[in-house]
C-alpha cells in the first residue's frame, strides 16, 4: 500500500486522526447513538464503555483484518457478528467479576455493543480491506474518538446534574442541580448543542 | 448431492470453524470467571441483607422454599437466616418478587426472628418509572416499613409516613409500584412464615 516508511507513518498518523476528529464517530458519523445517550449520566459509566468499545474493536478489527482473505463476501456480516458477539460477551463476563457494581449500572448496554454500528462500520470499511497495522490503528482512533465524545458528553451532564465530576464535588455548595440533565431529556440536549458546536467549529475550518 | 455437500462446506468451512472456536473461548473465559460472578452475586445479597438486619453478623441459608405469587404464579425463594455476634438469630431475609407497573420488581425482604414485624426491604431488580415509581427504592418510603407489623400491611392515599404501623403512605403519582410492593411484601411474608412454621424451623409464636 505504502512505498515507503514515510507514507506508511504518515499513513497511520491519518487513520488515527481520522477517527480521533475528522470521521470521529459520534460527532461526526452518528453511530452508536444508543449507548452515547443512555450511558453518558456520569463520566464513570461513560469510561467503563468507552473502554469495552475499544477492547471489542479492537480485538474484532485484528480478527476481521487476518481472515480478510478467507471471507465470502455473502458470509461476511454472519462472520463480523460471530466475532463481535464473542469479544462482547468476554467484556461482559469480565465486567460482571471484577467491577459488579458498575456491570450493573451499564445493565443491558453492554451487551447492546454487539450491535453498536460503529463496531460493525469499522470491520466492514476498514478492517475487511486494509492490512493488520491499519486494521489496529484503526480501532484505537476510532475507539479512542468514541470514548473522549462519551466522557465530553457525560461530563458536562453529571457536573450540571450532581455538581461533581468523576463523583467528587467541584462546583459551589450553592448550585441547584439540573436534574434534568441527568434524564434521557439532557441527553438530547447535550448531544445537539455538542453537535451544534462541533459542525460551527469545522465550517470555520474550511 | 457430494456437489452440494461439497459447495456447502466450501462455502461456511471458515463460519463452522469460527463458531466452534469463539465457542470455545466464551467456554473457558466462562469456566475461568464464572465462580468469581457467583461470588459478587453472593457478596452483593449479603451486603443488602446485612443492611436491613444490622445487628446481623452472618448469613446462612435456612430453606429454599417454593411460594406462591397473587396470580398463582410460583415464585422459588431463598430464606436465610440472620444471626448476630452472640450467634443467636437476628431475624430472616427471603427474597420476593411481584408484577410492578413496568416490570416485575424482585425484593429482599427482611423480618425479624417471629415473622412479627419486617424489618425493611430492599430492591433487587425493578423497571419502575424514573422519578415516580423508582422512588420505592428511596428512604421516605422505604422507612415506612422498617418495624412495621408483619403481613397485614395496607396503602393509604395520605397519611403520616414517619408513623410506623401497618398503614403505608403511598408515593404520590407512584400509586401502582407502592401498592406492587406492598402486595409482594403480605403475600411471601404469609406463605414464607406458614411454611417455615410447617417445617419447624420458626417457633410456634402468636
Amino acid at each position: 500500500m505504502a512505498s515507503n516508511s514515510q507514507a506508511t507513518s504518515r499513513l497511520y498518523k491519518e487513520t488515527l486522526l481520522t477517527g480521533l476528529w475528522r470521521e470521529n464517530p459520534v460527532f461526526r458519523l452518528l453511530l452508536g447513538m444508543c449507548p452515547t445517550l443512555a450511558v453518558t449520566a456520569a463520566v464513570k459509566p461513560a469510561l467503563t464503555m468507552g473502554l469495552s468499545v475499544i477492547f471489542v474493536l479492537l480485538c474484532s478489527n485484528i480478527v476481521v483484518s487476518l481472515m480478510r482473505k478467507l471471507l465470502k463476501p455473502h458470509l461476511r456480516i454472519l462472520m463480523f457478528t460471530l466475532t463481535i458477539s464473542t469479544f462482547v460477551t468476554i467484556a461482559d463476563l469480565f465486567l460482571k467479576a471484577f467491577v459488579p457494581r458498575m456491570s450493573e449500572t451499564l445493565g443491558p448496554y453492554v451487551p447492546l455493543i454487539i450491535v453498536n454500528c460503529i463496531i460493525i462500520c469499522r470491520a466492514e470499511a476498514c478492517a475487511s480491506k486494509n492490512t493488520l497495522a491499519v486494521s489496529v490503528i484503526d480501532a484505537l482512533g476510532m475507539g479512542a474518538g468514541f470514548t473522549l465524545a462519551l466522557c465530553v458528553l457525560a461530563g458536562i451532564r453529571e457536573i450540571l446534574s450532581t455538581g461533581a465530576i468523576w463523583e467528587v464535588k467541584v462546583l459551589p455548595i450553592g448550585f441547584v442541580p439540573w436534574a434534568a440533565m441527568s434524564m434521557p431529556v439532557g441527553a438530547f440536549i447535550t448531544l445537539g448543542l455538542l453537535l451544534g458546536l462541533v459542525n460551527l467549529a469545522s465550517k470555520k475550518k474550511t | 448431492m457430494p456437489k452440494a455437500i461439497k459447495h456447502f462446506i466450501e462455502q461456511s468451512w471458515l463460519l463452522i470453524i469460527a463458531s466452534f472456536f469463539f465457542g470455545l473461548l466464551i467456554a473457558v473465559t466462562n469456566a475461568a470467571w464464572a465462580p468469581r460472578i457467583e461470588q459478587n452475586k453472593i457478596r452483593k445479597l449479603n451486603r443488602l441483607m446485612a443492611s436491613l438486619l444490622p445487628k446481623a453478623t452472618e448469613f446462612e441459608l435456612e430453606a429454599e422454599l417454593e411460594i406462591k405469587s397473587a396470580k398463582g404464579k410460583k415464585i422459588k425463594t431463598k430464606v436465610y437466616k440472620a444471626l448476630s455476634e452472640a450467634d443467636e438469630c437476628a431475624g430472616y431475609c427471603f427474597n420476593a418478587s411481584g408484577p410492578g407497573f413496568a416490570d416485575k420488581i424482585e425484593l429482599v425482604v427482611a423480618v425479624d426472628k417471629d415473622f412479627q414485624k419486617i424489618a425493611g426491604f430492599d430492591c433487587l431488580a425493578s423497571n419502575e418509572t424514573p422519578g415516580f415509581g423508582d422512588r420505592i427504592k428511596l428512604p421516605p418510603y422505604r422507612n415506612q416499613f422498617a418495624g412495621a407489623p408483619a403481613g397485614i400491611l395496607e396503602l393509604i392515599k395520605t397519611g403520616d409516613a414517619g408513623k410506623i404501623d401497618s398503614e403505608i403512605v403511598a408515593i404520590s403519582g407512584a400509586t401502582v409500584s407502592s401498592e406492587a410492593v406492598i402486595k409482594i411484601i403480605n403475600n411471601s411474608v404469609a406463605q414464607v412464615k406458614k411454611q417455615m412454621r410447617e417445617k419447624g424451623l420458626i417457633g410456634d409464636g402468636k
